[in-house]
């Protein structure tokens, strides 16, 4: 899947036919009789000193894909490109020499920072196992990115649960940053923070973003701090991305049927502008993603759904410049996801 | 004067006795010497207490103690008085008892040693008896010196004990392994109250025995040395014993039939099919000897109806409204299997039996046997004579009353065993039995205040097991008397456990009580037993022997019921192949 | 922290005393009689003597208030006595037991090196047991190893001591011949070859006991170490590109120990109580059979002795257990 605003411009990440499939085992022998899909079949770039924002429903697979793609998982399929190293089958030993390079700032601030150690040493352990600083120059790296995200000095020696939430998140992205890296994957960072602290971490992670030369996977269940942070915006839903866009067009154009239901559930801040919006309510609960559909995944609960989706898994089509869409109300497609890879 | 004659009768079964009792052919005997057979292995699966038997009255400490203090006279095997520290047994003939039965005199064998080198001198059998009757001493054998004015020594090696009355059986204090002669010197300080404070006494007593205490250990392990003094130049042959305890009962069973740890092993109530699995690894044997024990059924002459107010339940005031007829308890006993009854709980080690006096042999009638067969019909013919007649449910009514019963026992395998077997035959004569057990701690309690001792008896029927010491009978016959039955007015004490009275009776034993001749003696114990147990007052079922076990490398032990098991530990020795 | 220490230390002697009465009146009311074990060829009279003897006739209370005084002050002070071998014991009377009618001080310091070496160690090799198995069985859940682990800690749950003593017993007294099938508590450890017959005679219970105890511990590991796995932190250590075995060594098995530490902490005063059916099955008088034997021959004094001792040990590691569980988890503190 190419991008209009990347015409011309390697990207930093390429994601092919990622596919994350957890098994399901049943009896004594435990034998597996099925997977849950939760990931299945995804296709995107992540071009340098971008933010792609993710979204879709909790559970759609946004969060495993984000960790998938760091190779926290053993991905069942795919291929992944980070910085033109291919990282999607190499083995665990040898992917934590490249970890310097990606990290990832968890959703759960809290849950994230191992209780039984400092500060210091939560930002301090990765820079001992890639760096091999001395104390001195460790202690004042510490101080430095405690610096950058905001957190007083004096802390250092204090453990995770006498910070308030806004500051383990800070913990965690000077963790995160410790390495120098040059793509961060944020989970959710914000949904488990107060609503004032939210502004505050957002603006933190953009601040940072333009300091260090970020680039930034940004997953989210909330459409409007995406529409915020991000440059483009991927949606999920049922372990598929079904359509992908630059966030103007996205949120001007939304082209599938999903995006359309997504988005006019966004609460409008001007209440005559709220007036005018036509609520798509989509009816039934999301499929298993264990035993998904036939046809296109969207197709139980579509408000457009036509025999074919009933029966065809549609590609991915660009309808717009940078603008790509999973979908049959479409027509004839002009390239194809598998072209579009060949590409 | 009656009791005269009864001594007499004593002293002449004595002069028939073998002098040479212990002379059990020990082979090789000139050759073996003094520690020559090395260590010696016994295992207690109780373990002993205390060495200090008076302050104990268990088996397991009388038999520990037994090695180490001796009395002036014993009991043999065969159930007869060899004189042991004393020169020889005291009697009319001799002149060792007085002709008016009011005075014995012991004389001490010249040059006895303490194992400590000091002489042993009367002083220390004035001594003993002053330790056990001093009344804060909570002795056991207390009563083992009832009924004596004094004990003087006459000289260093005489001993006079004058009864307060005329004594027809005087060889009871310093008889017997449950009251032997303790030094002088030793437990001077340890007089009543301080009695129990004295540990270290009490855990290593000088002895005239073939051992010495080198190490004890309460309730694990005592380990003794053979008695340098002791007075047999050649004995004991084992230089060193290791007397273990703890542990179960199979255990030490194991011990010695199967992985030869241990050389002997005492006190195996075992269930027969283990015993027999055990004896199969073939290293030990298997020790039985019939003693006067018995499992018996006592049936209640009174009524213990709860209704009735608690200090007149269970006595003589209200008579059993059911088993006070001879055809309902005679039905009961017929009812009862007691070969499969032994079969089942004792094997080897147990006797179908239908007397009350079931040892001495020569005490044993041989006039009962036929409850020995089981006979349900005659039972069941005896309760219709006696107008019981059964309900629909089977069970038995009169006058509305129903034939019903509550049987109680201690808790324990086998009685359990035994009670649901029996309930099921009474079953059978439309008798409705429920059953109860009380805890052996509390069944067999003395507390006046609990309701559940066998002594209150306040159920129909009751299963124990009882005995008597020595092989007199005469007092154990005297405990079913009228007036001798546990009530409120002796604080619930007493022997007569089933409230039995029958004047017939009582004028039999009075008969027996001064009768000279032996004969005539071990007639009229086997008349009064017949009486009783052809009344059905007490319904006898098995005969219980001692079981121990040996290993088939120990030689030299008899088995003794009369006695410590271990009164000749001094000959006992190691069978080299 | 120290205050929080010394608050519940001085709360715990309260706690103990009440304890205490409870133990002595539950014993008082419980039926039974120190007579009833000997022979019925003695006469009620003489037992009722040798019960007075015994002290039965003084009011239950006055009879708690003279034991708890001995207790308190004579004991320790005869204990410390027989330590160090000062001076200080008083010349007066001391705690009795009714069986042996010696003090029952003497006889629990004579029980509690068997006691110590054998449920102790037994318990010692249960944990070192225990913590590898349930590491292992967490990390690698649904492996064979786990299976393996699941089962053999379900066998060594379910099925009861006196059942795998006596097969032991069976197996590698009778048949073999390995082992001795009963301790030999007079055994002085003094050279090579004591030393050796001292492990041969320890193997059988202390394996008994070390299956049991691994059993329940392995299993709190395994729970406590999947708890943690889990965990977001963990996700955090791997994406911060840690070797594997410092994500479960340091991370998770840090964490996982924090409850399991406690678990052991709390089992520690069960060591002291002995092993009532290992120690009756090979004979290891140790404090176990002590107890057991003194409640079969209403040896009150003993029982009480004992169940006090057990309870002030059960109190003291429970304040142990806390603190520790402070000291390692530093969301808790105490104050």
């Amino acid at each position: 899947m190419a991008d209009a605003g990347g015409i011309g411009r390697t990207p930093l990440l390429e994601v092919r036919g990622l596919k994350m499939h957890f098994p399901i085992t049943s009896g004594l022998l435990r034998r597996q009789i099925g997977a849950v899909k939760a990931v299945d079949d995804v296709s995107f770039d992540v071009f340098p000193r971008e933010t792609l924002g993710m979204v879709g429903e909790s559970g759609c697979g946004k969060s495993t894909c984000g960790r998938a793609v760091l190779r926290l998982y053993d991905i069942t399929a795919g291929t992944i490109r980070l910085d033109g190293v291919e990282i999607g089958q190499i083995p665990q030993p040898r992917l934590r020499k490249l970890r310097p390079k990606m990290q990832m700032v968890f959703q759960d601030p809290q849950a994230s920072l191992n209780p039984r150690m400092t500060v210091a040493g939560i930002i301090g352990e990765p820079l001992d196992e890639h760096a091999g600083w001395g104390r001195r120059q460790k202690l004042d790296r510490i101080y430095e990115l405690m610096d950058a995200v905001g957190l007083n000095r004096n802390f250092v020696n204090r453990y995770p649960h006498e910070f308030s939430g806004g500051q383990r998140q800070r913990i965690g992205i000077a963790r995160a940053l410790a390495l120098n890296p040059a793509f961060i994957v944020c989970d959710e960072p914000i949904a488990a923070l107060d609503v004032s602290i939210q502004a505050q971490v957002v603006n933190l992670l953009e601040e940072l973003q333009q300091r260090f030369g970020l680039t930034y996977l940004f997953i989210s269940h909330d459409l409007s701090m995406v529409r915020h942070i991000a440059t483009r915006v991927a949606v999920m839903y049922l372990g598929k991305i079904v359509e992908i866009a630059p966030r103007e067009r996205l949120y001007a154009d939304p082209k599938h049927p999903y995006t359309q239901a997504l988005l006019s559930a966004v609460p409008e801040p001007d209440p005559a502008a709220e007036r005018r919006v036509e609520r798509i309510i989509l009816k039934g609960d999301v499929p298993s993603p264990a035993n998904p559909p036939k046809g296109c995944n969207f197709c139980t609960r579509c408000p457009q759904v036509m025999e074919i989706c009933r029966e065809i898994d549609p590609p991915t089509q660009e309808v717009a410049p940078g603008q790509f869409v999973a979908c049959h109300l479409y027509g004839e497609p002009r390239r194809t996801t598998a072209e579009a890879t060949a590409a | 004067m009656t009791r005269k004659a009864t001594l007499m009768g004593a002293a002449a079964m004595l002069a028939l006795m073998p002098a040479a009792a212990l002379a059990d052919p020990a082979p090789a005997e000139g050759e073996r010497e003094r520690g020559s057979s090395g260590h010696l292995n016994i295992i207690y699966w109780q373990a002993v207490s205390t060495m200090n038997s008076y302050l104990s009255g268990g088996t397991k400490e009388m038999n520990a103690a037994s090695i180490v203090w001796e009395p002036l006279a014993r009991f043999d095997n065969e159930g007869e008085l060899v004189a042991w520290l004393a020169e020889e047994i005291p009697t009319l003939e001799n002149g060792g008892v007085s002709e008016d039965l009011t005075t014995i005199t012991w004389r001490l064998q010249e040059g006895l040693l303490w194992s400590d080198g000091t002489p042993v001198t009367a002083d220390d059998v004035v001594f003993t008896y002053e330790y056990c009757t001093h009344p804060e001493g909570g002795c056991s054998y207390r009563d083992r010196y009832a009924g004596i004015e004094s004990v003087e020594a006459v000289d260093e090696r005489t001993i006079l004990v004058t009864f307060e009355d005329a004594t027809p059986n005087p060889y009871i204090p310093f008889v017997g392994a449950g009251s032997p002669i303790i030094q002088k010197a030793q437990f001077e300080e340890c007089m009543g109250a301080r009695a129990p404070e004295c540990t270290d006494q009490n855990f290593a007593p000088i002895g005239t025995g073939p051992y010495v205490v080198t190490d004890f250990r309460p309730n694990d392990v005592i380990q003794f040395e053979a008695n340098p003094n002791y007075r047999v130049p050649n004995q004991p042959y084992f230089q060193t014993i290791t007397w273990a305890g703890g542990g179960d009962a199979t255990g030490a069973a194991r011990a010695v039939f199967q992985t030869g740890e241990m050389d002997y092993a005492w006190n195996l109530q075992l269930a027969p099919e283990v015993i027999e699995q055990m004896e199969a690894g073939g290293q030990g044997e298997l020790l039985v000897d019939f003693g006067p024990l018995m499992e018996r059924i006592e049936i209640n002459f009174t009524d213990p109806s709860p209704d009735l107010p608690d200090d007149e339940r269970g006595t003589r005031l209200h008579p059993h409204p059911i088993l006070t007829d001879i055809r309902v308890r005679e039905a009961l006993s017929r009812a009862l299997d007691r070969e499969l009854l032994t079969e089942i709980g004792f094997g080897p080690m147990g006797q179908p039996t239908c007397n009350f006096i079931v040892a001495p042999p020569a005490m044993a009638s041989p006039n009962n046997d036929d409850c020995l067969v089981q006979d349900i019909d005659r039972a069941n013919e005896l309760l219709d004579e006696a107008g019981w007649e059964r309900g629909p449910d089977g069970i038995r009514t009169k006058d509305g009353m129903r034939l019903e019963l509550l049987f109680q026992t201690s808790t324990n395998a086998v009685r359990q065993d035994f009670q649901a077997l029996i309930q099921q035959w009474w079953r059978e004569i439309g008798v409705d039995t429920r059953l109860r057990n009380i805890d052996a701690g509390v069944f067999f309690g003395s507390d006046p205040a609990s309701p559940d001792t066998y002594l209150k008896f306040w159920a129909d029927v009751q299963m124990y097991a009882s005995l008597f010491e020595g092989t007199d009978p005469t007092p154990h016959l005297e405990q079913r008397r009228c007036g001798r039955e546990p009530r409120p007015e002796t604080q619930w004490q007493g022997q007569n456990i089933n409230r039995y009275c029958n004047e017939e009776y009582d004028a039999l034993w009075a008969e027996l009580n001064r009768e000279p001749d032996p004969d005539r003696r071990q007639e009229l114990v086997i008349a009064l037993n017949d009486m009783f147990v052809q009344d059905f007052a007490h319904l006898p079922l098995v005969a219980r022997g001692r079981v121990s076990a040996k290993s088939n490398t120990l030689g030299g032990n008899i088995m003794n019921v009369w006695d410590s098991e271990h009164w000749n530990q001094a000959e006992w020795y190691r069978i080299e192949d | 922290m120290l205050n929080y220490t010394i608050r519940r230390l001085a709360m715990a002697v309260p706690t103990v005393l009440i304890i205490s009465l409870l133990i002595f009146l539950l014993l008082d009311l419980a039926p039974g009689d120190p007579t009833a074990q000997l022979p019925l060829t003695i006469p009620p009279e003489v037992r009722e003597d040798i019960r007075m003897a015994l002290g039965l006739g003084d009011p239950v209370l006055i009879r708690y208030v003279k034991w708890l005084q001995l207790m308190v002050i004579n004991e320790p002070l005869h204990a410390l006595a027989n330590l160090t071998g000062w001076n200080v014991a008083p010349d007066t009377q001391r705690i009795l037991s009714w069986q042996t009618r010696s003090p029952v001080g003497d006889i629990i310091a004579q029980r509690i090196p068997q006691t110590l070496w054998v449920v102790g160690l037994g318990y010692l090799f249960g944990v070192l047991i225990a913590l590898p198995i349930g590491i292992i069985s967490a990390y690698k859940q649904y492996s064979w190893f786990d299976q393996i682990g699941t089962f053999i800690s379900m066998v060594g749950f379910s099925v009861p001591v006196f059942f795998t003593g006596v097969v032991m017993i069976l197996v590698f007294s009778v048949w073999l011949g390995w082992f001795p099938s009963m301790y030999d508590t007079t055994l002085r450890v003094t050279n090579w070859e004591t030393f050796v017959r001292q492990v041969r005679q320890m193997v059988m219970p202390v394996a008994v006991l070390a299956l049991f105890n691994a059993a329940q511990i392995s299993r709190f590991m395994r729970a406590s170490m999947l708890d943690n796995l889990n965990q977001d932190y963990v996700r955090t250590a791997r994406a911060k590109g840690m070797k594997e075995q410092v994500v479960v060594l340091v991370h998770v098995l840090r964490n996982s120990m924090i409850p399991v530490v406690t678990v052991i902490a709390l089992g520690i005063p069960a060591v002291f109580s002995g092993a009532i059916i290992t120690e009756t099955i090979f004979r290891v008088n140790g404090l176990g059979a002590l107890l057991i034997n003194a409640i079969y021959a209403n040896d009150i004094p003993m029982v009480q002795t004992l169940t006090f001792i057990f309870a002030v040990l059960i109190v003291l590691f429970n304040l142990i257990a806390d603190v520790l569980y402070g000291i390692l988890d530093p969301r808790i503190r105490y104050d």
